[in-house]
């Protein structure tokens, strides 16, 4: 099959913006992350398949810091995370499972909220803008509570951009998006990615995935089976791939809902 | 079985002690003049009154060792040390109040150190409350280090707030001296032994029931598909 | 705008916009002290200390109350993952909830003291400001413990329930030195009678906001 190289598992150490060193994550008993490693260049998009229950949420999770792994780091141009987290974080950015947003507060003063906690200098402007972007300007002095789904999502994105991330985690961005909204979040990671942002992105849309990915990984059981440069296939030959090293085809278990 | 010797070995021990201790307190220590016969429970009273002391510090090091530490073997120590130490607590409070009974002509009295007990009581029975309720071994683990930490850093308040009631408790130790007779010491010394020992076999045998606890949890997890 | 303050703006907000914490903590402790009037016999007057223990069980039952709903709204949508995604640190939070609950405990205290002393008799209404200072300390000492346990809860599958149950052992000392104080208050003691109690309130809010700070950031990480 030509995939590009089969880069060696532990990543290319060149690379040099974000590094996973040898990530284990044992949680209640169950090791849901087993040795990862991967390395990623400033202005990398790496698209990171797997079934349910591999540890993608877990691995963006320590990524994020919101989980402390147990052994193993997680280093930023060099220097361990958990060194200077406060650092760190303000040039963070994450999409969720959950929205993050407070429900009793209307869209633009959970923007201004969020961007106060990063210190944004011109958070009213900031998120005014955003809130352009997500389509959502109309309904900024509506309070989220009576936000359906979709619109939650639309604002979590403006919410997770508002301190403008050199790292962009994403956990399933399309998820409750309808065809419009997903077009328009994809050309708004496809502009991120242009201006030399760092992005991570969980995802089963396997199309989706590659038509933005500068690099890929399928973790599988708490490991990284794959981990390469975007490889220069079609989706097709991907899929197959994917059903090779996960023994079931990318979404077959995507429907057992966790 | 070097391990099983010498689990035995103490237990064996600790049988010696106690019949030892028993043996000093009623043939050897004077029986008190006013209090009579009954001042003899005093003997187990301080025993039980050492033991919970020594667990809820070891609970208070364990939950600071925990929480820097992430290792679960502090958790099961800090565990096991409430679970003893609330068997002795308890102790505490039945022979205060036997002893108090005839005494005091009272069955409960608030006096501080018996006040001191019962809140303690409360705390660590709330530390056993809270450990029941966490499922998932992790956070209960850092949930239950926290408690045991703040119920220990709150017994010095506790204490002080317990001399607050009217206090009618004899004080046996002063600072300096001691106002008992030396054979009285003599049968003190060895039943605080026994009771230290005591309180050491229980905390093992904790420990391993709950080690036993958690490989059994870790089978389930396995049994139930999840990754080996 | 400093972080401390946002936070803490944002909490009082949402109380403001619709204050459910408040009004059921005065509806509570206006309740509890009805229910304990029963008690009394008809025409009778309750002794110092014993009104300084109505008192104070309505105010520390109204508090666990409102304990619960800071830390409760920050678990609707994860929103507790987004502070923790944020640049905030982990003190600076607990510091926040922590005024944020002391808040809400004192604006209950505005309504149950002065129902206090109508249902119970104006002749315990002695040295305002000592009592307002006692308040003030017990109020901290509570909203300390408080807020860390309500964190902790906050993790559980039982929060509500479990609250009061690891709230109420590790107040207690507190709880017994301000009832005995405030008693005082009402008996008309000289302040140097108990001036070093209020000592002892002020070191238990103290010591309890540092160990709050420190183990604030273990209990909301896994």
């Amino acid at each position: 099959m030509a995939i590009g190289r089969q880069a060696s598992f532990s990543g290319a150490p060149e690379a040099g913006f974000l590094a996973v060193r040898e990530v284990c994550k044992e949680y209640e008993g169950r090791r849901i992350l087993r040795q990862v490693s991967l390395s990623l260049a400033a202005g990398d998009f790496l698209v990171l398949f797997g079934p349910n229950g591999a540890g993608k949420s877990t691995l963006l999770g320590i990524i994020s810091t919101l989980i402390s792994p147990s052994s193993g780091r997680v280093e930023v141009g060099g220097r361990d995370v958990s060194q200077d987290p406060e650092r760190y974080k303000r040039r963070l950015g994450m999409i969720s499972h959950h929205c993050l947003l407070y429900d009793h507060m209307t869209a633009l003063e959970n923007l201004l909220f969020y961007g106060g906690l990063y210190g944004v200098a011109d958070r009213r402007q900031r998120a005014e803008e955003l809130l352009r972007a997500v389509g959502l300007h109309r309904r900024r002095h509506s309070p989220v509570a009576g936000f359906s789904r979709g619109m939650r999502q639309r604002l979590s994105i403006a919410r997770a951009l508002i301190n403008d991330p050199d790292l962009l985690l994403l956990d399933e961005p399309f998820s409750g998006l309808d065809q419009h909204a997903a077009v328009g979040l994809q050309e708004q990671l496809a502009n991120l990615h242009g201006r030399r942002r760092t992005l991570i992105m969980v995802t089963h849309q396997i199309e989706r995935g590659l038509a933005l990915a500068t690099r890929v990984a399928i973790l599988a059981a708490g490991r990284l089976v794959f981990y390469a440069a975007r490889p220069q296939v079609t989706a097709a030959d991907f899929k197959n791939l994917y059903q090779e090293l996960v023994g079931a085809p990318p979404g077959a278990s995507g429907a057992e809902k966790r | 079985m070097p391990e099983r010797i010498r689990d035995n070995l103490a237990i064996a021990t600790a049988w010696g002690l106690f019949a030892l201790a028993i043996s000093l307190v009623f043939f050897y220590a004077p029986t008190e003049k006013v209090m009579g016969v009954i001042q003899k429970i005093f003997y187990v009273h301080l025993g039980s009154a050492l033991a919970a002391a020594l667990s809820f510090s070891t609970a208070f090091i364990a939950g600071i060792a925990y929480l820097t530490k992430r290792q679960r073997r502090w958790d099961r120590l800090g565990a096991a040390s409430i679970e003893v130490g609330m068997v002795f607590t308890t102790l505490v409070l039945i022979t205060g109040s036997l002893w108090g009974r005839p005494v005091w002509n009272t069955w409960w009295t608030w006096d501080p150190r018996l006040t001191t007990s019962l809140i303690l009581w409360f705390i660590y029975g709330a530390y056993l409350i809270l450990r029941a309720a966490v499922p998932q071994p992790d956070k209960r683990a850092t949930y239950c280090a926290v408690m045991a930490i703040i119920g220990f850093i709150d017994v010095p308040v506790v204490f002080l707030s317990a001399r607050l009631w009217r206090t009618i408790h004899p004080v046996v130790i002063r600072a300096g001296s001691i106002d008992m007779a030396p054979a009285m010491i003599v049968a003190l010394v060895a039943s605080l032994a026994a009771f230290s020992l005591l309180w050491l076999i229980l905390l093992r045998q904790r420990i391993k029931a709950l080690e036993l606890d958690e490989r059994l949890f870790s089978l389930e997890q396995r049994l139930d598909g999840d990754m080996p | 705008m400093n972080l401390f303050w946002l936070l803490v703006h944002k909490d009082l907000r949402a109380e403001l916009r619709r204050p459910e914490a408040v009004v059921s903590m005065v509806f509570f402790g206006f309740l509890l002290l009805v229910l304990l009037n029963v008690a009394l016999p008809p025409g009778a007057r309750l002794a110092p200390e014993s009104a300084a223990g109505v008192l104070w069980v309505a105010i520390s039952f109204a508090a666990v109350l409102g304990l619960g709903k800071t830390m409760s709204r920050e678990k609707d949508n994860r929103c507790i993952d987004g502070l923790l995604l944020s640049p905030v640190s982990a003190e600076t939070l607990f510091a926040a909830k922590l005024t944020a609950n002391f808040a809400l405990i004192a604006a209950s205290e505005l309504s149950i003291v002065p129902l206090f002393f109508v249902l119970y008799g104006d002749t315990f209404f002695r040295a305002p400001a000592v009592l307002a200072g006692v308040i003030i300390l017990a109020t901290g000492g509570m909203a300390a413990t408080g807020t860390l346990f309500s964190a902790l809860t906050a993790g559980t599958t039982r929060n509500e329930a479990l609250l009061p149950l690891l709230f109420y052992p590790i107040v207690m000392p507190l709880l017994a030195i301000t009832v005995k104080v405030t008693g005082m208050i009402f008996q008309g003691e000289p302040l140097a009678q108990y001036v070093s109690w209020l000592y002892v309130m002020g070191a238990y809010a103290l010591i309890f906001t540092g160990a709050g700070m420190l183990l604030m950031r273990p209990v909301l990480r896994q």
